[in-house]
């Protein structure tokens, strides 16, 4: 019988690697994962105004505002992002040519374009901004931020304060940043950057394996069911036979699936790495190198050692559980429309996981959240999130992956039962009548 | 031998087989009859060990029947069983592997097959694009393909032409002579009389006659008889004692008689005609299991 089992097993995975569609979805698969990982290059390379600046016309009619606002732009848009040169090209509008100046010519031809007045005022300037359209919050707050930093300059320039004293008014505090715990800091770091960046990284195959796997199981299950080639098959070989194929069937599909889109990264990064630089992309480049680096050189690098066998563990646990679910849902059934509405629930779960994981960053310590990750088919997401977060121990992982265990030995125990039933049976008429007998037998 | 002794299968409260007992001998076809409904199917599964059952035996070669045996039995189902997405080649080996074939074997067979009724070029066919009858003989040939010991065939000439059918009727007294016991399902009759030694009838999973035709047909006394003759009235017919019916079956007169004892009844009534012919029967099958089932239905 053991012969009839891989038998079943090599027919099942043929059915689904052997075909021109396996080979035609990884190709997609490979061609999008590696235009992903190198999108901003992709961008850059069909060309576009990356390098301009926006144009900011300045009509200072207080004829000594320019020089200082050039500055405060250069300083505010340091502070935020970091820069070191203005993204902003300053126009000053020459005295003589303050009649001709039409801001809505100017605005007409390259409608990005910002126009400011600066005038003198009893509250020493004011200003009027100009543009076509509503300014981003950011860049707004910049430019505002510049004007009133200008504002109080030139103000503090009026009551002819000493210019070494304006210095020291102008120049920013100095702060001496005290962080008493730097590991600390840096693993909450670390925790966030794997929580935004590598953790979806993870998640999203996850889910596409899963639904990838219960497909799989339910098309193939109703096929041989709707076709009546089960009645065959079960007086050739035992349902248990028959069912075990298809979960292991369904779960070697899916490791070869997740070490194909494991390559598929890889390439994608090396790809990252060879293509040459754009300049533009050069940020994220470093980004991820720094994010690697990051990890590898933490404490978080060493903690990886057990994360990452415990997350897998967990995962393919989680798969046994779907294709065990699968399996018994799709005996169930009678045709394949019917099995489809019945995944939905599975997505939901799916769902559910991944968000409660983002939430267990915001509801730090969340009983509820904690509770969740121990449930079985919630918990190859959460369990994994929690430890990443620290919110949880080893132990509980531990704890998370023997119910699972647990979990998978009741869906066989008595799926089974409702399977040996359910795969002969081709009415809907008391089905749940059926299949409570069936576990109650 | 398989022997089926008193099987008794519920579906929930309602009773399926109901102590149903029959056998079938080495090279024996044994004819299992009934409208639909009746219980066949379920017999089947019972048989191929596919339900549990509440009462009674099932033994091959007294071995009571499981995975250890079922690789000794083919089964042909009323209903298509194959896999159309997979090609020819590829269900023959899915299922004959199962069987416990290799796959070489099961190539050299189905290739024999394939050739004896007329298909060879469908090996490498998806069985989606074959014809209704050809997809019948796909599935005949699965059945067959692991020279079964015990071959269960429901309802195998559905969807066939008269030609084919006669290639079917072929295979199966073959594999009779070579000992094979064969269970036969279906509702021409005429088809159950030309390979049938023994049948029964079941209604409502319950057996209402079963044993050898012959005797079956010398057991049931109603008889027919073909008479042509001139100037003959079916009126006159009709008026004899003993005369059951009387009806026109071509350019002849079919008498049902109660028994055999009527025959002269109706031999002096008609005699003093020109007789061209006055022949006695024994009633059909097909006769005898719309009677039987008849008197079941209340008719």
């Amino acid at each position: 019988m053991a012969s009839k089992l891989w038998f079943l097993i090599k027919v099942s995975l043929n059915r689904k690697i052997k075909t021109k569609w396996f080979v035609i979805v990884n190709a997609l698969l490979a061609i999008l994962i590696v235009a992903l990982a190198n999108i901003d290059i992709i961008i850059t390379f069909f060309g576009g105004e990356f390098d301009r600046k926006e144009q900011v016309y300045v009509v200072d009619k207080t004829e000594k505002s320019y020089d200082i606002l050039s500055e405060q732009l250069l300083a505010m848009e340091k502070r935020v992002f970091g820069f070191d040169e203005s993204s902003f090209e300053l126009n000053l509008i020459d005295k003589d040519d303050y009649d001709e100046f039409d801001y809505e010519e100017i605005i007409a031809e390259e409608p990005s374009s910002i126009v400011i007045y600066l005038m003198p005022s009893e509250n020493v300037i004011e200003a009027k901004l100009i543009t076509e359209v509503y300014l981003g919050t950011v860049k707004q707050q910049i430019i505002l931020g510049a004007l009133n930093e200008t504002k109080a300059i030139i103000a503090l320039l009026e009551t002819e304060i000493d210019q070494d004293e304006l210095a020291k008014i102008t120049t920013p505090i100095e702060v001496e940043r005290v962080i008493l715990d730097e590991e600390k800091d840096s693993e909450e770091e670390m925790q966030a950057a794997i929580m935004t960046t590598v953790f979806p990284f993870v998640i999203l195959p996850f889910f596409m394996l899963t639904i990838f796997l219960v497909q799989m199981i339910g098309a193939e299950v109703n096929d041989e069911k709707s076709s009546h080639g089960m009645e065959i098959i079960i007086s050739s070989v035992p349902p248990k036979i028959h069912f075990f194929a298809k979960i292991i069937a369904g779960n070697l599909f899916v490791i070869i699936q997740g070490l194909l889109l494991f390559i598929f990264g890889l390439i994608a990064l090396l790809t990252r790495q060879l293509i040459p630089s754009t300049g533009i992309t050069d940020g994220v480049s470093a980004e991820v190198g720094n994010l690697v680096r990051m990890v590898l050189d933490s404490e978080f690098g060493s903690q990886l050692v057990y994360i990452i066998p415990l997350t897998l563990i967990l995962m393919l646990l989680t798969f046994i559980a779907y294709a065990l679910l699968a399996g018994i849902l799709a005996s169930m059934t009678t045709n394949i429309e019917d099995f489809q509405q019945l995944q939905t629930p599975i997505v939901i779960i799916l769902v559910i996981g991944y968000y409660l994981s983002i939430m267990a960053g915001v509801f730090t310590g969340a009983t509820f959240i904690k509770v969740l990750s121990f449930v079985p088919l919630l918990s190859a997401i959460l369990s994994p999130s929690l430890l990443v977060l620290e919110q949880i121990s080893i132990t509980e992982v531990l704890i998370s992956i023997l119910l699972m265990v647990i979990f998978n030995y009741l869906l066989i125990r008595y799926g089974l039962k409702v399977y040996k039933v359910g795969i002969l049976n081709y009415s809907t008429t008391g089905l749940w009548k059926k299949m409570f007998k069936a576990l109650r037998s | 031998m398989l022997k089926v002794a008193n099987v008794t299968k519920y579906y929930d409260d309602f009773l399926a087989v109901d102590d149903l007992s029959f056998s079938v001998n080495r090279g024996e076809i044994f004819g299992l009859l009934g409208v639909n409904g009746s219980g066949k199917t379920t017999t089947f599964r019972v048989i191929m060990g596919l339900l549990d059952y509440e009462g009674g035996k099932v033994t091959l070669d007294n071995k009571n029947i499981n995975y250890n045996v079922t690789d000794k039995i083919g089964f042909l189902t009323e209903e298509r069983s194959l896999l159309t997405k997979l090609t020819v080649k590829e269900q023959c080996i899915f299922y004959g592997v199962l069987k416990g074939m290799s796959e070489e074997e099961v190539c050299e067979k189905v290739v024999m097959y394939l050739r004896k009724f007329g298909i060879s070029d469908y090996w490498e066919r998806p069985i989606k694009e074959l014809s209704k009858g050809n997809q019948q003989k796909i599935q005949f040939i699965t059945a067959i393909m692991n020279e079964p010991e015990l071959l269960i065939l429901d309802e195998p000439f559905a969807g066939l032409d008269p030609f084919n059918v006669e290639l079917f009727k072929k295979q199966i007294l073959e594999m009779a002579d070579k000992g094979c016991m064969i269970i036969f399902s279906t509702h021409r009759m005429e088809h159950v009389e030309l390979f049938c030694k023994k049948i029964v009838i079941i209604q409502d999973g319950r057996e209402v006659l079963g044993g050898e035709i012959a005797k079956i047909k010398e057991d049931y006394q109603q008889k027919n008889i073909f008479i042509n003759g001139e100037d003959i009235k079916k009126k006159d017919l009709e008026a004899i004692e003993g005369v059951v019916s009387v009806s026109k079956n071509g350019d002849d007169f079919e008498v049902k008689i109660k028994d055999a004892s009527y025959l002269d009844n109706v031999f002096k009534q008609v005699k003093d005609h020109r007789l061209y012919k006055f022949l006695l029967q024994q009633p059909s099958l097909n006769e005898i299991f719309v009677a039987k089932v008849g008197e079941k239905y209340g008719e």
